[in-house]
């Protein structure tokens, strides 16, 4: 049957070119795994749920009560056999998605992997973070619980708080006012079609960027090559081994999702109940106490207005902040420049300053994480601010002399 | 045409327009104009509603129900309420409004301090509206058992915390403004009924 397919196909000269292609070996190497698989995971869970879920705010009976029919839908799949399991396994596969993404993320940083030829991938990378996050921000809305609904309308505020062209965002993006009965439809396809197939494109093109431009290598293998003379990567071919690998990794992953998404509840929108006049209290999911930690720390009279467009506290917290993140991101690989393409990663131990200064961004945006727990830690704003900044300069104060002395005695006294 | 070796005859004349030239800026322009025309299609993604944000439809008269509990729906007796107590309420028959949810709140009547406008208070009920001026979540009550009078309102949301009996002043937290007062009174049959419209801006600033 092979011979049927070679024959039409030039499989045997596929194999050659691409599936023999050598991928280097570190444990690290496998954060971006943890991503991509989580994202299959989404895609398969989420092709389920989205057998069974209605996109509309209608209001039909759910055993006796009158409620929106797509959180109807989402309580009649948590009533089927494992239904609630899939729910669970979607969510948690987002959560981890993200979190993997952001991992993956601080491996290339201190890594060095950024730099000269592969800027163009950070982009990506950068692209497909901030896209996932727009994918999990349009499921929350999807079960139309109470919760959903209030975390919903505070992303829309915060659209509309972008200064001059805010009601204009807002709109498109929420068709119209929130809570309306256009958004859901709109999140709907957003959520399962049009961010999706963002994601896919994205990631291919981050996979076939990688593949023209080889996988950055440990330091070791620089010795090891020049030893041999060798020209080619040192590690092991995609196919049979690295895909060995990674369909053991797969399957290992998705034990890990599905044992956490068994024992620990997430979004039982049956306890949050149908939209309602009162707020229940509530976090986001983690990824966006970033923010939400940030909102809760700046003032409330901060407001101004320039050139006509308002400047408030959620513009500040919501908007310019986000954006200020992904500026700062977006700046590494342009300031951190190499001349000569790179292909070893780099020891972090012996970069001080671009370490120390992952490690304070670090603990910064840890900090502002901690500031989505004010209330619980009873810790007025004005003195969280100052816990945050002291952290923040703590951290990078300590690292970068613990690092630079580290380097001076590797280098017998000699300052580097 | 003669070929020099490594020049495209569109390459041979370099001074003014080449035709690669020509046709590349036939393609960019050809791009641009087809863009330009789908961007007007933006519009129709984005329904043209005016009037967004919170307006509310309360009138005078409006007699305050329960807008949440078991008892939604319900017409709210004075009686039932005690210092310290407030209740989330609508104006009966316009629950479908969002802007319409006010919270209602019983405290001593010699509390109330400036700003309050002691006017629309009656009998140490006061209304304020309920949506956060901040970002729109609900404000709850915050009970204090020991001394009902230092109850106060929080957003959960963000933790602004407003103070009922000074005209709901931010006393913390990222909300902008105060929520707004709107009067209430009691009734001789001991129900409630709004007096007045919102004395300021509802609903989140932005
Ligand atoms: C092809 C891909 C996907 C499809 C078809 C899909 C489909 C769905 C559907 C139908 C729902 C509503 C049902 C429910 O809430 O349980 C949902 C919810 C959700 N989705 Fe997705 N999804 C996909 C990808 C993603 C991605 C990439 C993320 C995040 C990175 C994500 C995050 C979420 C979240 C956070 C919820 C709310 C879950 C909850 O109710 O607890 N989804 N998705
Ligand atoms: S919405 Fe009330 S504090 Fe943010």
């Amino acid at each position: 049957m092979f011979k049927w397919f070679d024959e039409r196909l030039e499989l045997k000269k596929f194999k050659e070119k691409f599936l023999s292609k050598t991928f280097p070996t570190h444990p690290t190497f496998l954060i971006g795994e943890i991503a991509l698989f989580s994202f299959i995971t989404l895609v398969v869970t989420g092709i389920f749920l989205g057998l069974l879920y209605e996109p509309s705010t209608k209001m039909v009976s759910l055993f006796g009560a009158m409620v929106p029919a797509a959180y109807a839908s989402v309580v009649r799949i948590d009533l089927l056999p494992m239904g609630m399991l899939i729910r669970r396994i979607h969510h948690w596969s987002a959560m981890i998605m993200i979190a993997a993404i952001l991992a993956h993320l601080m491996r290339v940083y201190f890594t060095s992997a950024y730099r000269n030829p592969r800027e163009i991938n950070w982009f990506v990378g950068l692209g497909l973070f901030g896209i996932s996050l727009f994918a999990a921000f349009t499921g929350y809305l999807l079960p139309y619980s109470n919760f959903s609904v209030t975390a919903t309308s505070i992303g829309y505020y915060i659209a509309k708080s972008v200064p001059w062209i805010g009601n204009w965002i807002s709109t498109l993006l929420f068709a119209g006012d929130f809570p309306s009965n256009a958004t859901v439809p709109r999140f709907f396809f957003l959520h399962v079609m049009f961010i999706p197939f963002l994601l896919v494109s994205l990631i291919v093109l981050h996979m076939v960027i990688l593949v023209k431009q080889k996988h950055t290598e440990p330091a070791v293998n620089r010795t090891k090559k020049e030893s041999q003379n060798g020209k080619r990567l040192i590690g092991i071919p995609i196919w049979p081994e690295q895909a060995i690998i990674s369909i053991a990794f797969y399957f290992f992953l998705l034990f890990v999702i599905v044992l956490i998404a068994t024992y620990i509840p997430l979004n039982p929108i049956e306890s949050y109940g149908p939209p309602a006049a009162g707020t229940p209290v509530m976090r986001p999911d983690w990824y966006f106490l970033i923010v939400y930690g940030f909102l809760k720390l700046i003032p409330g009279d901060l407001s101004f207005s320039i050139f006509g467009g308002k400047i408030t506290p959620e513009t500040i917290g919501g908007v310019i902040f986000p954006t200020f993140l992904i500026l700062v991101f977006a700046l590494i690989p342009l300031l951190d420049r190499a001349k000569q393409p790179q292909h070893y990663i780099s020891n972090p131990l012996h970069r001080p300053f671009m370490t120390a200064l992952g490690i304070t961004g670090g603990v910064f945006l840890t900090m502002l994480i901690v500031s989505g727990y004010i209330d619980v830690l009873k810790i007025a704003p004005k003195t969280m601010i100052l816990y945050v900044v002291l952290a923040t300069a703590a951290a990078g104060a300590v690292s970068y002399s613990l690092l630079r002395v580290y380097n001076r005695n590797k280098n017998g006294g000699k300052n580097v | 045409m003669v070929n020099e070796p490594g020049k495209t005859p569109d390459t041979m004349d370099k001074k003014g327009i080449t035709r690669r030239k020509f046709i590349l800026g036939t393609i960019l322009v050809a791009i641009a104009g087809a863009l330009g025309s789908l961007f007007s299609l933006l519009k129709v993604l984005a329904p043209s509603k005016k009037g967004s944000g919170y307006v509310s439809t309360i009138s005078p008269g409006d007699v305050l129900v329960y807008a949440t509990g078991s008892k939604i729906g319900m017409e709210i007796k004075a009686s039932s309420m005690n210092a310290g107590d407030a209740e989330l309420v609508y104006p009966k028959g316009k629950s479908s409004n969002p802007a319409n949810l006010v919270q209602v709140i019983k405290l001593s009547e010699q509390d109330f301090k400036a700003p309050t406008n002691v006017q629309l208070t009656d009998k140490g009920f006061v209304a304020y509206s309920a949506i956060c001026t901040h970002l729109g979540c609900t404000v709850s009550w915050v009970k204090n058992q020991n001394s009902p009078d230092a109850s106060y309102t929080e957003c959960f949301c963000h933790n602004s915390i407003f103070n009922p009996s000074r005209g709901d002043l931010v006393e913390g937290g990222p909300a902008p403004i105060p929520l707004a007062q709107i009067g209430v009174r009691v009734n001789n049959d001991d129900t409630l009924s709004f007096t007045s419209d919102f004395t300021g801006p509802i609903g989140p600033q932005v």
